[in-house]
Parts: C-alpha cells; sequence; structure tokens
C-alpha cells in the first residue's frame, strides 16, 4: 500500500465486535463493492471479544422482555437521556440477531429444549443470556469474513479521516504499525468501529495496559470524528466499573448473579439494589466506601461446591482468562475469601455507558459518509450485541449510500498535514518518549476528571492537557510501534479534553457517579435534560451545546417512572 | 534530551526448547493484539519486545508448541 | 487456527482430509479442528472417521467440530453413521443431530434411550428435547424415573419442557421433585414452572421443604409463574429465610401471584437488611398497587 492509490467504496476502521459485522453486512448488501476492513491489531484476535465472551447482557428474546420494555428500562438507567429511537431499533433486531449469530456458530446457553436460556439479572425483564462456550466468536466471524471475501488488512492503524470540499467522507489515512510507513485509502464511505476510549485514566496499579478494555482501544475513533467535525454526545456520561481490584477485569456480576453471587460490602451484606452495571450503582458503591463500611466484595463463598466450580470454568476460559492465574497467584480462591473489587478509572464507552459519536437509527453520524457502531457510537448500554446491531445497520446503511456517491477527489493539503502530524515523531530522536507523556496525561486525567468531579480540578486539568498538548509535538519514536503509541497519545488528550469540556458544560448531576459534580449535587431536569453535544467548531476549539430530546417513541407513565424512582436506594436504606 | 533505559521484568516467558520460531513460525507475533512480541532471528526464538501487555492470553492459547506462558504483570499480581 | 488461512474452502478441504490421517496425532487433532465449520460432505466424512480414532483428544476434536454443524442437509450424512456407531461415536453423532432438528432423527434417537452408555441415552434426550415431537413424552418420561444416571436423569426432565398438556409427564416431573440428586430436583421444579400445569402447584409447595435451597428457590419461582395462591402460606414464611436469594425470589412470585394478603408481609419485608430484597419488595407491591410512597 503506497500513497494515494488504494481505492475501495466502504472502508471499515476496526476489527473487533462490530467492524467485521459491518463489513459482512456491506457485502451482503451487495457483493460488488469492494469492502476493507483495517484493523490496528490482526483481525482473528482483536478487540474487546478477543478471547470471546460470557454472555449477552442485553438479549431482547420473545417471551422474556419485550423491545417496549428494554427501551424503558435502558431510559430510566440512563437517567432518561436516550434517543429512544436508537435504542428502540437496536431492541427490535436484538433478537434476528440473535438467531444469525447462532447460525453462524455462536453458541448460546439453551435448555434441554432447544430454547434459549435467558437470565434476570436487570431490575425490569430478563436480559441476559450466558454463553458458556463464548471463545469461538472470533472464529466464527472470521468464518464470515473469508466466506464474503471481505479485504481483510491487518496491522494498520488509521490516524485521521480524510473530507471532501462539503465536509462529506472521502477516505482516511493510516499507519502501517509495523513499517511505519503513511499511506491514503480513498472510500465512498467509512465505518468507524474503533471501540472506546479504554486508555483514558490512568489504573490505580499504575501500569499504562492494565486497563478494563482492550488497550488497542485508545479513543483513535472519538479523535477521529471530532476531527472531522461530527457531534459526540454523552461524553460527560463516563465508564467507570466495578472491577476486581488490580487484576481490573469485570468480577463478573452478570456471571455470578444467576447463580447466587453478588457485590458485598466488607460485612459481607449486600448494599446495592442491582448489581447491574449503572452509575447509580457505582455511587452506591463509592458512598459506602466513603461511608467505611469498604472494602467492597465480590461474595461468593456462600455458594454450594458444584456452582462455584461452575462459575470458575467460565470465568477463567472465557474473555479475561488470565483471571484464574490472577486468584492462584494470590493465593485467593472463590470458596474461602470475598474477592476484594474496587472502582475502575475512567473510561469513555457507550456499550458500557452513553459516550459516542452521536449517530441515528441507521448508524448514521452527522458528517455525510460516516457511520460509526459498537462502543464509539452513542447508544446507550449497548453491549456486545448492540455492536453487532449497530455494525449490521452501519454496513446496510453505507452499502446504500455507496450506490449514490462517487469517489471524492482527495485534497493534498489535507493529507501533507497529516502526513506530517504521523511521521513527525520519527524525524527526531532523542524526543519524550510516548510512553512518559502517556503517563502523565492519564495520571492527571485520574487527577483532575475522576469523580466526584469539581469545577475548579477540571479547569486546571484543562490548563494541564494544553501543556500535554504542547509535548505531543516534542515526542520521538525510535520505532513504528512506538510511532503507533505517539499516535494514540494523541487521541488520548483529545478525549481527555472533551472529557473535561462536557463535564463542566452540564452544571448539574446525572448518572450517579458518572456525572457526580461536587459543587453541582442535585439533578436538574429544567435546564439538564437534553442532550449534551461536544463538537469541533469553526475556528478549530471544542464546543459544547445541547441538543433537545427527540419526544419518546415509547413513553413511560408517571407511575413507572415513580416506581423506577423507588428502586434507588435512599441514603437511610444504604446504611441500614 | 538526555535519556536513559529503565530494566523492567516482563510478564512473557517463551520456552527456548519448545518455540519453533527458528522454523518459520511467528503464530504468537501474529495474535496479539498489541503487537508486543517478536522473533529474535539469532536465538530462533519468540521473545516480548515491550511490555504493554494485557495479559489476555491469545498468544499462548495460540501458540502450537505450548512454548509462551503468560503471567500477570508484576504491577497487578 | 492459523490454517484457516491456507486459502479458501475448496482448496484446504482436500488438504485437510489428507491430515486427518496423518501418522502423528496432533497432525490429526489440529486437522479436526480446522475442518470446523467446513459444510462439505467429504469434510464432514473425515470427521466422522476421527471419531474412532485411537487417540481420545483426536476423537474429542472431532466431535466438538462435528456438533458445529449448522445446515440441516448435512443430517443424512450423519444419520447413515449413525446406524453402525456406537459408544463415543454415536453420542458424538447424535450431539451433532440436535441442532439440526431432522424429524428422521427420531427414530434413531428413540432407539438410543436404551443403550447401555449414559453419555449416548444422554443425547438421545437432547435429540428428542430439540425435536419437540409429543409422541416421544411417555418414552422420556418413563427415562426420567428409571435411569441410573442423575446426570441423565436431570437433562431427561429438562427435556420435558416442551410437553403441554401430558398428564403422564406431570406425574413423572413430580415424583422428580423426589429424586435422590438435587440437581434433578432443582431442573423438575424448573420444568414444573414452564409447564403451567396447575396440578403442579401442591408438589411444588411441598418441594419448599427440600433441603437444598436452590431447590426451593426454582420451586418458589414456578410457584409464581404459575400465580398459586395456595402457596402464600409458605412463601411468606420463607420470606425471612436465611438465604437472601431466596427471600429476593420469593418477593418477585409475591408480586406475581397477586394476592393482597401479602401486603402486611412485603411491608414487614421493606426494612430487610438486603436492598436487592427491599427492592423486589417495593416492586412487589406496586404490582399489587399497594405501594405507598
Ligand atoms: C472485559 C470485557 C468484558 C465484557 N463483557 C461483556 C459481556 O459479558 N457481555 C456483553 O454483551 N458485552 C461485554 N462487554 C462489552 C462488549 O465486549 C463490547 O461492547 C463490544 O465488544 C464492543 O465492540 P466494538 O466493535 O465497538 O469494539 P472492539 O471489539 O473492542 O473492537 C475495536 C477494534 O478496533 C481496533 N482499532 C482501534 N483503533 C483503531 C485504529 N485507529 N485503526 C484501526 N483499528 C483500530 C481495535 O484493535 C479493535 O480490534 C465486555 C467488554 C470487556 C472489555
Ligand atoms: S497476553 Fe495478550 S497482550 Fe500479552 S503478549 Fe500475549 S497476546 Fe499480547
Ligand atoms: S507461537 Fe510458540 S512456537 Fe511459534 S514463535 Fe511463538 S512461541 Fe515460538
Amino acid at each position: 500500500m503506497n500513497g494515494l492509490d488504494m481505492e475501495v467504496d466502504v472502508l471499515v476502521i476496526g476489527g473487533g465486535t462490530a467492524g467485521p459485522m459491518a463489513a459482512v453486512k456491506a457485502k451482503e448488501k451487495n457483493p460488488a463493492l469492494r469492502v476493507m476492513l483495517l484493523e490496528k491489531a490482526n483481525v482473528k484476535r482483536s478487540g474487546a471479544i478477543s478471547m470471546g465472551m460470557d454472555g449477552l447482557n442485553n438479549a431482547v428474546i420473545p417471551g422474556h422482555a419485550t423491545p417496549e420494555q428494554y427501551v424503558k428500562e435502558i431510559t430510566v438507567a440512563n437517567d432518561g437521556i436516550v434517543n429512544q429511537k436508537t435504542v428502540l431499533a437496536y431492541a427490535q433486531q436484538s433478537f434476528s440477531m440473535i438467531e444469525e449469530l447462532d447460525r453462524w456458530g455462536v453458541k448460546f446457553e439453551k435448555d434441554e429444549t432447544g430454547d434459549y436460556a435467558v437470565k434476570k439479572v436487570h431490575h425490569m425483564g430478563t436480559y441476559v443470556l450466558p454463553m458458556p462456550e463464548g471463545h469461538h466468536m472470533k472464529k466464527v466471524l472470521y468464518r464470515q469474513l473469508k466466506k464474503w471475501r471481505v479485504d481483510i488488512t491487518n496491522r494498520y492503524m488509521a490516524t485521521r479521516l480524510l473530507l471532501d470540499r462539503n465536509g462529506a467522507i472521502a477516505g482516511a489515512m493510516v499507519l502501517d504499525s509495523r513499517t511505519g510507513e503513511f499511506s491514503v485509502i480513498r472510500s465512498k464511505a467509512v465505518i468507524l468501529c474503533t471501540g472506546a476510549a479504554g486508555r483514558l485514566g490512568l489504573p490505580a496499579s499504575g501500569y499504562l495496559f492494565g486497563t478494563y478494555e482492550n488497550p488497542t482501544n485508545a479513543g483513535d475513533g472519538y479523535s477521529m470524528a471530532y476531527h472531522a467535525g461530527a457531534e459526540l454526545s454523552g461524553i460527560e456520561c463516563f465508564q467507570i466499573n466495578p472491577l476486581i481490584k488490580d487484576y481490573n477485569g469485570p468480577s463478573c456480576a452478570y456471571v455470578t448473579g444467576p447463580f447466587g453471587g453478588y457485590t458485598a460490602n466488607a460485612k459481607g451484606e449486600r448494599f446495592i439494589e442491582c448489581d447491574y452495571w449503572s452509575g447509580q450503582m457505582m455511587l452506591e458503591f463509592y458512598r459506602e466506601l466513603e461511608g467505611g463500611n469498604g472494602p467492597v466484595f465480590l461474595k461468593m463463598n456462600h455458594l454450594a461446591e458444584e456452582t462455584i466450580s461452575t462459575i470458575e470454568h467460565i470465568l477463567h476460559t472465557n474473555e479475561r482468562p488470565s483471571r484464574g492465574r490472577f486468584h492462584e497467584g494470590r493465593g485467593s480462591n472463590y470458596r474461602d475469601a470475598m474477592v476484594e473489587m474496587h472502582i475502575s478509572e475512567i473510561g469513555l464507552c457507550s456499550g458500557h455507558s452513553a459516550s459516542g459519536v452521536w449517530v441515528n437509527e441507521r448508524a448514521e453520524t452527522t458528517v455525510p459518509g460516516l457511520y460509526a457502531a459498537g462502543d464509539l457510537a452513542c447508544v446507550p448500554h449497548n453491549y456486545m450485541l448492540g455492536a453487532f446491531v449497530y455494525g449490521r445497520l452501519a454496513g446496510e446503511s453505507a452499502a446504500e449510500y455507496c450506490a449514490v456517491r462517487a469517489l471524492a477527489a482527495v485534497e493534498s493539503d489535507q493529507v501533507e498535514r497529516e502526513r506530517a502530524r504521523v511521521l513527525g515523531p520519527l524525524a527526531h530522536r532523542d524526543g519524550l518518549p510516548p510512553s512518559q507523556v502517556e503517563y502523565k496525561l492519564r495520571r492527571m486525567v485520574n487527577d483532575y476528571l475522576q469523580p466526584p468531579k469539581v469545577t475548579r480540578k477540571m479547569e486546571i486539568g484543562l490548563q494541564r492537557f494544553a501543556e500535554v498538548a504542547e509535548d505531543l509535538t516534542r515526542m520521538s519514536a525510535t520505532n513504528p510501534h512506538e510511532l503507533m503509541r505517539a499516535m494514540e497519545v494523541h487521541a488520548i488528550l483529545d478525549c481527555a479534553e472533551m472529557a473535561a469540556r462536557a463535564s463542566l458544560y452540564r452544571t448539574e448531576s446525572r448518572w450517579g457517579l458518572y456525572h457526580y459534580r461536587a459543587d453541582h449535587p442535585e439533578k436538574n431536569d429544567k435546564d439538564w435534560f437534553v442532550h449534551v453535544q461536544v463538537k469541533k467548531g469553526d475556528g478549530g476549539d471544542m464546543s459544547c451545546f445541547k441538543r433537545p430530546i427527540d419526544p419518546y417513541v415509547v413513553p413511560l407513565d408517571e407511575e413507572e417512572k415513580a416506581a423506577y424512582d423507588h428502586l434507588r436506594i435512599t441514603k437511610q436504606a444504604a446504611v441500614a | 534530551m538526555p535519556l536513559t533505559m529503565n530494566r523492567v521484568s516482563v510478564p512473557v516467558t517463551v520456552d527456548a526448547e519448545k518455540c519453533i520460531a527458528g522454523k518459520g513460525c511467528t503464530v504468537c507475533v501474529e495474535s496479539c493484539p498489541l503487537d508486543l512480541l517478536a522473533i529474535d532471528k539469532e536465538k530462533g526464538t519468540a521473545y516480548m519486545r515491550f511490555d504493554e501487555c494485557w495479559y489476555c492470553l491469545p498468544c499462548e492459547k495460540d501458540c502450537p508448541t505450548g512454548a509462551i506462558h503468560v503471567d500477570i504483570p508484576y504491577l497487578l499480581r | 487456527m492459523d490454517l484457516l488461512d491456507i486459502g479458501e474452502e475448496d482448496v484446504m478441504v482436500p488438504l485437510l482430509v489428507r491430515a486427518a490421517r496423518d501418522a502423528d496425532a496432533s497432525v490429526r487433532a489440529e486437522a479436526a479442528r480446522c475442518l470446523e465449520g467446513m459444510e462439505s460432505e467429504s469434510a464432514i466424512g473425515g470427521l466422522l472417521d476421527l471419531l474412532v480414532d485411537d487417540e481420545p483428544e483426536v476423537r474429542k476434536a472431532a466431535a466438538t467440530s462435528l456438533a458445529e454443524i449448522k445446515e440441516a442437509s448435512h443430517g443424512s450424512q450423519l444419520l447413515d453413521r449413525l446406524s453402525t456407531a456406537d459408544g463415543f461415536a454415536k453420542a458424538s453423532i447424535l450431539r451433532a443431530l440436535r441442532e439440526l432438528r431432522r424429524t428422521e432423527a427420531y427414530g434413531p434417537a428413540l432407539q438410543a434411550l436404551n443403550d447401555g452408555d449414559p453419555g449416548v441415552r444422554a443425547a438421545a434426550v437432547g435429540v428428542l428435547g430439540y425435536l419437540k415431537n409429543a409422541q416421544a413424552l411417555p418414552h422420556i418420561a418413563r427415562l426420567a424415573k428409571t435411569d441410573p444416571d442423575p446426570e441423565v436423569r436431570r437433562i431427561t426432565v429438562g427435556a420435558l419442557a416442551f410437553a403441554q398438556h401430558a398428564p403422564e409427564v406431570g406425574a413423572a416431573l413430580v415424583d422428580a421433585l423426589k429424586d435422590s440428586s438435587w440437581q434433578v430436583r432443582d431442573e423438575a421444579a424448573t420444568t414444573l414452572g414452564k409447564l403451567g400445569d396447575r396440578a403442579a402447584i401442591h408438589p411444588l409447595v411441598e418441594a419448599m421443604d427440600d433441603p437444598y435451597w436452590q431447590v426451593r428457590l426454582k420451586a418458589t419461582r414456578s410457584l409464581g409463574k404459575l400465580k398459586a395462591a395456595e402457596a402464600m402460606e409458605v412463601l411468606t414464611q420463607t420470606l425471612s429465610h436465611a438465604v437472601s436469594n431466596l427471600r429476593k425470589e420469593v418477593a418477585i412470585a409475591l408480586g406475581e401471584i397477586g394476592n393482597l394478603a401479602a401486603v402486611p408481609y412485603l411491608e414487614e419485608a421493606l426494612n430487610d437488611p438486603d436492598p436487592d430484597v427491599r427492592k423486589m419488595c417495593r416492586l412487589a407491591l406496586s404490582q399489587l398497587g399497594a405501594l405507598k410512597s
């Protein structure tokens, strides 16, 4: 690959979960399209599901839950700030996606008559569908990519999107992470599937790569969408998870919950209403720690031996299989003692919370020709199945768009500017090492952005980020790998700035701990029942603005809202 | 700008007896999502080149000879 | 996984089938793994041959790959081989047939219920459970009672969940509530709830005395599903059980049953030490229209 000579119809960036689905669906829609799947790692083993997954967290299966019920659930779980149409589109297509994945060879738990064995974890409906043999995920996707003859390009990192004169997509610029070569891929449409911004906060261990998310997901897509002029939304609704301390992986309540495991305080008592991950749940977690009842644990030592060995089998073979090794190293065992948990560093991820690139129910962003799916697309609590459904929507929408588009002309000054930025760190031999810049930046993120959020601290944080921005031009890279890391630091900085600005803009508290502002502790529906959008302003500065919430397509009546409100633990109850 | 090299212990160990990189195997290098492994051409074995491990295990799982072992990185252990 | 990259399927299958006859067992096992998902006659034939390999590792790999077959038309090839297979191979073929839901598998599966190998019997029940052919019910029900292997009995009891309006099944399940293995009792309590037969209420109430709380939990869930007002007494008592998972399930069931007699008990349980239980009590009270805000 070299210079301006690559041309495709659809360029899918990120080959984790949503990306392979998008590529296959674009091809299925129109097999004549040239579809390229560009991946920073290797499609066979990339992304959040590189080692498979424990199960579906949000399966909407007839007989167990209805799409409307699910939309209500997510509306409440996300404190009302949702574009319900996007959630409904997911919910309505959830089941057909499960059936398709099943046909492709993904194994879901079934009962002895072949019906799906759905488990209850959420507040109202029943949505958890375990995948006891979920480690096959990537193999199944890979087989489909081969079948549909998708052009797979591994070990390339996209760094910026290319725009035409009218601000529509013209392609992307990419870096070969093995050779350091810079090139341009022209395309009619781009689908961003680059996952979460998982390297934003610094894990308490101090290990840069000891993150919850797969650390290849540094937030590149958030940054690329931002620089392309796309709107991002809900950035202030951070991802913060309850994790196994130090290991920093899920514990995982969805697996252990149906078996009777739960989150407990130091006395072994349950203190949260529901182990479903939400900002409110994290706030209760935080209060328990602050209130002297901590640390918080995952409790399983009351369970029967058979139950524990089943749980172990699931937790130690899928998703984060090194969990078992971690416990072994500490000499700890689910049978004897509770497992210590902690509050993770912050990240941006719509799969788990709500931060992402704004999309509609067709996976279209606000930039013509740009689509987004998965953790980086703003469809709250979308998880893995949401990544698949939006991957499908994005692939189909992009294929349709290609039918009426020609390749746009490439503006060479855009390319030259980007080439200079990307290759800059190779030019000076003795500049700042990217790892050091990253460490400092992410430590600042912890110091100034980790909730509870404090206005003055976030302002200071912005000053520090501006100083780090100056350092970016002083980074040096001694090899292509380090160059890739340097480019990731640029993306992390963009995400940090967005996180600070969006958080400062919304002067209220919402989503429990995710946006808990110590100096604006109350929720204020009168002024803030809106989306907060982040966008690159015309002058190149970052701007925030309000976007009204579209009328609900699935209205919640007052009683339902009230019933949900009562589900929250009051302060007194938490102490009791 | 003056720079220095710090020593770090890395989580991945490769059993030189078992590793068949000398015969052309690069499976682990290809499967690592973070691109941390490389082949030492002189020794004919794989090794961990960058200390940026997610302890996710594809390298170990995909190695055809069982030559790789991943520990939890020291800072987390 | 790497062999997958050699090329397209039509090129790879012959290579892999040849590798499946290699002298080296680890090569054969790897070939078996790589043949997974390649749905052609020769690929499946190769895998079927490996089911009787000398090496257990190879046999296991072949069985796993066969279970991945998704295309129902390949069922014929499996059925052909079934008639001559026994033991591990027979169980594996039956397991591969389960997802394909081929009606022709019905006869052989029914016969296999009498096989001496528990693995074969379990796989045969699996096929029948997925086929959901009501004619099989008396046979499955008999096994639920008589099979010496507890795991076979458990699967059998689970497979009965497709029985609608079949009294003999109800009787077998009620007996299974008294099985010596708690896993069988657990499964029986669940299945009775799925069937929605109110005749199960009394036995389920009795199962609330089971020594295993897991069984009581499933019985509670099923009593809720059956809207069993008859269970009010035992359920309200259980609302103070030591295991909080059970109390939680009881609160849900009381909401589902919809009997206002539960209100005072649920109100009292609003002070439960476990917030999850408190939440379910509030939810139940609001379902009963009795939540004071
Ligand atoms: C530990 C863990 C456990 C989870 N458990 C569950 C669960 O049990 N159930 C559930 O439903 N969900 C679960 N999730 C969430 C679910 O896995 C994600 O929501 C989903 O996989 C996200 O898919 P994605 O395609 O957006 O991102 P990913 O699958 O992470 O893919 C992103 C891809 O983009 C690539 N990439 C990044 N930047 C670039 C770039 N600049 N150029 C090229 N490529 C790039 C990355 O290498 C990666 O392969 C879990 C997530 C994690 C991390
Ligand atoms: S454990 Fe994961 S990140 Fe670490 S070297 Fe192996 S594949 Fe790479
Ligand atoms: S996969 Fe195993 S054998 Fe191959 S190079 Fe890596 S360590 Fe060596």
